[in-house]
């Protein structure tokens, strides 16, 4: 038995994929909703910004936000390729009831040379490790303490 | 008068609440909390205020949601951890 729903989806892209061109990378990651006989309502960039935690040795990634509306047993087939696609490097599928009017707002124009990739492997130490490693330094340069003058 | 906490005199007028206290069956009701923004996975900025810094949910206690809008917050949480926009373990 058929029955459409309407999900949504946030897929985080991989910046290397991304610097080579947004709209040939949109429009591979759309092609796999419409590859299942999805019908795609929107997709757009949500934002671009450091992840919580690395994926694929990536620090950074590009979070693109879809909505469509699918048969409900083909969106297994969906998850299935997003999680064989190399660009795409983690994504949430979630039901929604309604697509926010928000969605069909242009895209905002983004320069995709700006997009940093960041890798874990040539990543430069995060500040806590840093201010460790200062911590166990020799403290010379300490001032000794001034001693109370005597009235 | 029977005495319903059945603990006599003892811990009646204590510092946390005397007779109103804790565990007492004539404790204050709660005061219902309700979410300031939606509960969505999106919005990580008003989510992050829910977790500690090692990176654990607050419990209903803390929150002071009803059962129904904590299970969203918990939901909420899990999928922006799953996507990367939050951490599994924070500070340890």
């Amino acid at each position: 038995m058929e029955r459409n729903r309407t999900y949504e989806c946030m897929c985080v892209l991989d910046n290397r994929e991304v610097r080579k061109g947004w709209q040939p990378l949109k429009d591979a990651v759309t092609a796999l909703f419409t590859k299942h006989g999805a019908q795609v309502l929107s997709a757009r960039r949500w934002d671009e910004r450091r992840l919580a935690y690395p994926i694929n040795l990536q620090l950074r990634g590009t979070f693109l936000l879809t909505y469509f509306k699918a048969d409900t047993q083909q969106v297994a087939n969906i998850r299935r390729d997003m999680q064989f696609s190399d660009s795409v490097l983690r994504s949430l599928i979630v039901s929604c009831t309604e697509v926010p009017a928000e969605a069909y707002t242009p895209e905002a124009e983004f320069d995709v040379n700006a997009v940093q990739v960041e890798d874990i492997r040539t990543a430069a130490p995060a500040p806590a490790a840093v201010a460790e490693e200062s911590a166990e330094a020799p403290a010379e340069a300490e001032e000794a303490p001034v001693a109370e003058e005597k009235s | 008068m029977s005495n319903f906490g059945g603990g006599g005199d003892r811990g009646e007028r204590g510092e946390r609440g005397g007779k109103r206290g804790k565990f007492s069956r004539f404790a204050a009701p709660r005061k219902l909390v309700e979410p300031e923004e939606p509960l969505d996975y999106k919005n990580v900025g008003y989510l992050s205020k829910f977790v500690t810094p090692n990176g654990k949910i607050q419990s209903r206690k803390r929150t002071g949601f009803n059962g129904q809008n904590q299970r969203m917050l918990a939901e909420a949480i899990k999928r922006a951890r799953i996507i990367g926009l939050m951490p599994f373990v924070g500070r340890t």
